[in-house]
């Protein structure tokens, strides 16, 4: 679905790849944006999370994907989601109200709610400089150029959501 | 708050299962400064709540859950929790540490500590959730399974990440060695604390938190932090942590048994003709289908694998270890590696420590070849070496306590008792635990970690990697160049007592952080610096800044565990080996004819410990330097100091 207003987003210039298959579900990224974020250790106020389930040897690392048609940005009745200078799509707090329509039009688990503060939280990429980056040992997270290499790096780390949604994007 | 020290939840809670309560309490803030954490602030409960008339399976004994500052701290590999009560195998003191990412929820859910006390009169479970804690009815999970018991809570609590430690049927009916199970296959299996919680009706601990904690100066701390971690990036270490997180700890059956010290045939010998077949290149190569890492982890040693094809077929399932693979395997003279897939996961599910289990089975078919077991005594089965149907149907016997099971749920002492004769001879145990992969006719100085490690026969407690497998620089750094030579003979028992000693202490500290023996034991990477550069950082407890202090603590954790032991009974003659591991040279293998010279190495041990010779007791001089003159207090009266 598109909406109107939105073009082809001339500001997004970075974006977050993931490599699943080298991702170990350690979390360490969770807990590397807790600190960048929060000052303390706490990854349930992280912006990127892992989906884990040991029991189907499931580990799925879930990240904002600065979308180019950013359907959080789309669903904010309060217009709390836009590009900052660096080009990335951020939250103002000061300006969400905590109600969620973002995470529900989000299908990909991008943006989430802070159980401290209760409102909206999402991937900044750090103002440029992700924490979650350095604090992967296994190499499994890249910044990329929003340029097609980037972006088809990007839709391999979602795949499996793609899959269980039953879309079909790109190649394949 | 009065409780003053940052890294920690700050608070811990106290749960009488008798009256159906809980109390959260502020920490401590003498268990923080004098004790750490984990291992050592247990240690302090233990001493203080349990003691020689303590039932281990009784409403009096105490199971204390706890982590330590560095736990969920962004640490690696610090993803640990441990669990300490008197243990119903050995009878004297117990502590069991496991990964996962349990011990990190439990702090972010508000807890440093979990003290259990009493018993409940039904089945419950602990939910701790950001600050709260209850106890919910737990009879529909009685007699469940531990993987079916952690989806239903999980579903119950309608929330898919709360993290658990559950037990199985076995610790329910009462096997000495039941285990707690974190996650889906991690156990916190040695000693049977698993079998604690059963006998306290108590199925599960569940966490669930979003509180977090905070560092005393964050900024200092991660640069303390990434210090460390440049040691663990070193390119010396570069190929340990590849093959670590290629085979895990499997790679130890390749490397162990070249050595000649791979348990084998109930430790008759330490050197597995078939060792190939159970190792790392094949489990590799057919069987593993990922990776995986405990929580914050940069080692990621935990693997993943599948079976198709075969009877033994299995959906994913986390790995077998390399103690699961020598207790089941080399141990019992069995080489179908899928089998032990099959039988370390049904010890999971179970909630059985796979290594007493093993060697308990391995210890009975010697006996079988021994003639002290026949077919009437064992239900029919036949327990030649290395009969896999046998195992299989062992483990389960053993779960439910049922035929020749009962015998065997007791562990090898207590069944070799009940066997009668010269069984004894073959049980294979320090303390009433059974040994863990290790052999010290093939490496001397683990023979004195066995006699003085506080639980029993295993390695976790004071293990040295430093002559098994030959780290001269750091020899010559912690020790000194004249003694290298000798320390790095792994025969000789020249300074091994100092070695022992060094790496106990060490260890202590480990436990009580609470972080991973890796990065510690192997690679040999960090050391009581690490503490002195963290710690102060974390916490805010200044005195943690001081090498001195550091040190002192470690000493007083070690001294405090002995002295819990020393009032249940144990001496210099209890710190003892098995004789097959004390008087039968080796038979076998690189290490044919080694014995170790255990008398030699702990005169040493005794000395430095601050200890007397002839009994083990320690001085009371030593005692007060460590600021435990609670402990003179006890001991003197009964005549256990010198």
């Amino acid at each position: 679905m598109k909406a109107e207003s939105h073009a082809e987003s001339p500001l997004l210039k970075s974006i977050l790849a993931i490599d699943i298959n080298k991702c170990t579900g350690c979390r360490n990224c969770e807990l590397a944006c807790s600190v960048a974020h929060t000052k303390s250790f706490n990854p349930s106020r992280s912006r990127i999370q892992i989906l884990k389930n040991e029991d189907q040897n499931l580990i799925l690392p879930m990240v904002c994907l600065q979308c180019e048609e950013p359907l959080c940005e789309q669903a904010c009745p309060n217009g709390a989601i836009s590009y900052n200078e660096k080009g990335t799509l951020y939250v103002s707090s000061k300006v969400c109200i905590g109600c969620m329509n973002c995470v529900t039009a989000c299908t990909f688990g991008g943006i989430e709610i802070d159980p401290m503060t209760r409102k909206a939280i999402k991937c900044d990429l750090c103002w440029g400089d992700p924490a979650c980056i350095k604090a992967c040992e296994y190499d499994a997270i890249s910044m990329a150029e929003a340029k097609s290499e980037g972006l088809d790096a990007r839709r391999k780390g979602v795949d499996v959501v793609n899959q269980t949604l039953g879309l079909n994007i790109g190649e394949e | 708050m009065t409780f003053p020290y940052k890294g920690y939840a700050g608070y811990y809670l106290e749960v009488d299962l008798t009256k159906g309560k809980v109390h959260k309490k502020e920490m401590e803030k003498e268990w923080a400064r004098l004790y750490l954490g984990g291992s050592g602030v247990a240690a302090k409960i233990l001493w203080d709540r349990t003691g020689p008339e303590t039932n281990p399976l009784g409403p009096d004994n105490v199971l204390v859950v706890g982590t330590g500052p560095l736990t969920g701290a962004m640490f690696s590999p610090s993803g640990r929790m441990m669990f300490a009560a008197k243990s119903p195998l050995t009878g004297v003191w117990a502590e069991s540490h496991v990964g996962g990412f349990m011990g990190p929820e439990l702090k972010y859910a508000g807890f440093d500590f979990v003290i259990i006390n009493g018993r409940s009169e039904k089945p419950v479970y602990l939910y701790l959730k950001d600050g709260d804690a209850e106890l919910r009815d737990a009879s529909h999970l009685w007699g469940r399974e531990t993987d079916v018991t952690t989806r239903m809570i999980r579903e119950e609590l309608k929330n898919p990440t709360v993290e658990t430690a559950v037990i199985g049927p076995a610790s329910e009916n009462k096997v000495l060695y039941g285990a707690i199970i974190v996650g889906f296959y991690r156990a916190a299996g040695r000693a049977g604390l698993g079998t604690v919680m059963g006998s306290k009706n108590l199925k599960a601990i569940v966490a669930s938190g979003s509180l977090g904690f905070e560092a005393y100066d964050m900024d200092k701390y991660l640069e303390a932090n990434e210090q460390e971690m440049e040691k663990l990036r070193d390119p010396l270490w570069t190929e340990s942590l590849a093959s670590l997180r290629k085979y895990g700890t499997t790679d130890l059956v390749a490397i162990i048994n070249e050595i000649g010290r791979l348990p084998t045939k109930n430790h008759w010998t330490g050197f597995y003709e078939q060792a190939d077949d159970i190792g790392p290149e094949v489990i590799a190569e057919k069987y593993r289908i990922g990776q995986e890492a405990c929580h914050g982890c940069a080692i990621g040693c935990k693997y993943i694998v599948r079976v198709t094809d075969s009877k033994f077929n299995t959906g994913p399932i986390g790995g077998p270890e390399y103690e699961t693979l020598m207790a089941f395997g080399s141990n019992c003279l069995n080489n179908d590696v899928e089998s032990l897939f099959h039988l370390g996961k049904r010890c999971d599910l179970l909630g059985m420590d796979t290594i007493s289990c093993g060697k308990t089975i391995g210890f009975a078919m010697d006996l079988w070849e021994q003639g002290f077991l026949t077919a009437k005594d064992t239900d029919g089965l036949n327990l030649g070496w290395g009969n896999v149907d046998t195992q299989v149907e062992l483990v389960e016997k053993i779960a439910k306590r049922e035929g020749i099971g009962d015998t065997l749920a007791n562990g090898v002492r207590k069944a070799a008792e009940m066997i009668g004769g010269e069984a004894w001879r073959y049980a294979v145990h320090v303390k009433g635990l059974e040994a863990s992969g290790q052999d010290p006719r093939a490496h001397q100085s683990i023979g004195l970690t066995y006699a003085t490690n506080v639980r029993g026969a295993d390695h976790l407690r004071s293990l040295s990697s430093l002559e098994e497998l030959g780290y001269p620089g750091i020899v010559i750094e912690r020790f000194g160049k004249e003694k290298a030579d000798a320390i790095l003979d792994i025969m000789s028992p020249e300074h091994k007592g100092e070695v022992v000693w060094d790496m106990e202490d060490l260890y202590a500290l480990v436990d009580s952080a609470v972080i991973c023996k890796y990065g510690t034991m192997w690679p040999p990477v960090y050391y009581y610096d690490t503490f002195v550069n963290t710690i102060p950082h974390l916490t805010g407890m200044t005195e943690w800044g001081d090498a001195k202090f550091v040190r002192s603590a470690a000493e007083r954790i070690s001294h405090l565990r002995r002295a819990y032991n020393h009032r249940l009974g144990v001496t210099r003659k209890e710190e003892n080996l098995p004789p097959r591991l004390l008087e039968e040279p080796m038979p076998t293998g690189p290490a044919k004819g080694g014995l170790p010279d255990l008398d030699i190495m702990l005169d040493d041990y005794y000395k430095f410990r601050g200890c007397d010779k002839e009994t083990g007791y320690p001085l009371e001089s030593k005692l007060k330097e460590l600021q435990l003159d609670f402990v003179v207090d006890d001991l003197k009266a009964r005549g256990m100091t010198r």
